[in-house]
């Protein structure tokens, strides 16, 4: 089965303009991005995530090298009939409703008639914007009600690969672990996910594979639980000892030659307390 | 070609439907129905001078309406969908870049054709009215040189011809916005050749006779104006018709046959620069 991108030496350099030179955004990237996996491109601001992304959905051409979309080269009809894509900010016509943005999408992607309508109809249930959320402007929406626009804006057509920019960028703690539930289920349902993030905890939640980009060079790619599983360490999470038993249990470890590299009661992570101090309705 | 079809229809309904929501448009069309219906109060002159005057502050007001609606469309277009970013989520999907561009170009026509439509509804109005209240004060001996006056046919060519002149001027901002990221740009560069295709006729007059007495640097220049820039003055029947000239209907089909042929080169040139374009 062909991947569901591939990139071979995709390098782009944009033109200054004015003969102030040339600025290289991405330099030989080779990527391959298997069929139903959710894959990560990190790299901090500049690193060249978007430049990328622009090139397998056709925006931008390279410079040199060659991606391709499932077996066709990016940016044909027949590559971007493969792709949904959510930008980083809420890129939309904001004179439109959230309704009639998916529909115009929809007909964008060829669609049309009662099965467009239906699809509408689903896609404002499945990002909770159903009913009269569905039927405001755009411009009265917060950012993460536009996010959720978008991304069903993206799912419209029943895409085989969803692109993600910076999807939780700026969204709220309850937004963000929505849109991460979001590229769980899509995983389950088959969908190719890539999307771009410097929030790396959570790129670690989601993600299967990931490429680390910087200054448009690729510096390492994996799986994540090979990149991030120290080998050397093992760890055990423990319930219901007692102080002095904890203290017993470090004297056994140094005397079989072990060292304690860290102990003490794990700590909950930030974004999962707040969550959980939120009234259960709101967590959603 | 039925899917492409639908999709420049997406886009030029999208398109249509921004324009409507916005309220320059609406406030601008007031304005010239205020002009429109205001022309009828000059009542000093004699009623050949009259329907002159209206005549003329109608076409004045349609031409300048439908001028700025094309400007301010325009540089709605595709530049402010740059600057938006809206464009990515656009052309990321199975969309070709000359059905955009197309698309767009038919939404800021539809709303030029609803525009001008209804104008010219109300100006065919205010000249009926008109004809009523003269015949009314005239009395029945004049009446038919009143209604002669107000339903001359001719005052249709001349608002196909606003109408065909109108489409060129959208044309042209379409094109210079694949170009520009600005759209101060486009609506300063499509003034400019607004402009300078009213002097077209002379430049090319001058082209085709300076002969070796120019230097090539002129002659070059003179052509370029010539074979780039359309021909305004095509348009100046519509004058005439106002004068209450004679105007041949087979040369008012030969200006619009030129102005569609003139925005065909302008559409394909223009989907053409958008194509290599990096968004």
């Amino acid at each position: 089965m062909t991947p569901a991108v591939w990139t071979r030496s995709l390098r782009k350099e944009f033109k200054l303009g004015w003969g102030r030179g040339r600025v290289l955004a991405l330099e030989g990237l080779d990527l391959e991005v298997r069929r139903g996996e959710v894959f990560g491109l990190l790299g901090p601001n500049g690193s060249g995530k978007s430049t990328a992304m622009k090139m397998i959905l056709g925006l931008l051409r390279p410079t040199s090298g060659r991606a391709e979309v499932c077996g066709c080269r990016a940016g044909t009809l027949a590559a971007r009939r493969q792709i949904g894509f959510l930008p980083e900010n809420p890129y939309f016509p904001v004179f439109l409703t959230g309704a009639e943005l998916i529909r115009y999408y929809g007909k964008l992607s060829g669609m049309g008639g009662r099965g467009l309508e239906g699809r509408v109809q689903e896609l404002l249930s499945l990002v909770r914007l159903g009913g009269e959320a569905g039927r405001r402007p755009l411009r009265t929406y917060s950012k993460g009600m536009l996010q959720r626009a978008g991304l069903a804006g993206a799912l419209v057509s029943d895409p085989e690969i969803i692109m993600l920019d910076e999807p939780t960028a700026g969204v709220d703690p309850a937004g963000s672990r929505e849109i991460r539930d979001l590229i769980r289920e899509l995983k389950e349902r088959g969908k190719t996910v890539i999307f771009s993030s410097h929030l790396l905890e959570q790129v670690e939640d989601v993600a299967d594979r990931v490429i680390i980009l910087h200054r448009g060079e690729k510096l390492r790619e994996g799986r994540l639980d090979d990149l991030l599983t120290q080998t050397g360490e093992w760890q055990v999470r423990a319930k219901g000892l007692a102080e002095a038993q904890h203290r017993e249990l470090r004297a056994w470890l140094i005397q079989r030659g072990a060292e304690v590299v860290q102990e003490g009661a794990p700590r909950e992570r930030l974004e999962d307390y707040f969550l959980r101090s939120l009234p259960e309705k709101e967590r959603r | 070609m039925r899917e492409a079809w639908r999709r420049i229809r997406a886009v030029a309904a999208n398109t249509f439907l921004e324009a409507v929501r916005q309220k320059v448009f609406a406030v601008l069309l007031v304005f010239a129905l205020v002009l429109l219906g205001g022309a009828n109060y000059f009542a000093e002159f004699s009623f050949q001078e009259q329907f002159k005057f209206l005549k003329d502050l109608g076409y004045a007001t349609i031409s300048l309406t439908g001028l700025l609606v094309g400007l301010l469309g325009a540089a709605q277009l595709i530049p402010a969908e740059i600057e938006r970013r809206t464009i990515l989520t656009a052309l990321c999907r199975p969309l070709r870049r000359w059905e955009f561009v197309v698309g767009k170009y038919l939404g800021l026509a539809s709303l030029l054709g609803v525009m001008l439509g209804i104008m010219g509804a109300v100006f065919w109005a205010v000249l009926r009215w008109k004809e009523a209240q003269l015949i009314g004060a005239e009395g029945q001996a004049v009446a038919q040189a009143i209604q002669a006056e107000a339903r001359d046919p001719r005052l249709w060519q001349a608002f196909w011809l606003i109408a065909a002149k109108l489409l060129v001027v959208c044309g042209i901002a379409v094109f210079f916005s694949t170009l520009a990221t600005s759209t101060t740009f486009v609506v300063a560069m499509t003034l400019m050749v607004y402009l300078i295709g009213h002097l077209q006729s002379v430049a090319r007059e001058q082209w085709l006779e300076s002969g070796e007495a120019a230097g090539w640097a002129l002659q070059a220049f003179l052509a370029a104006v010539a074979l780039l820039v359309p021909d305004f003055n095509l348009y100046g029947l519509i004058d005439e018709i106002v004068a209450g000239n004679a105007v041949d209907g087979r040369a008012t089909l030969q200006v619009i046959a030129y102005s569609l042929a003139y925005l065909g080169v302008l559409l394909a040139a223009s989907a053409w620069l958008f194509e290599g374009r990096d968004l």
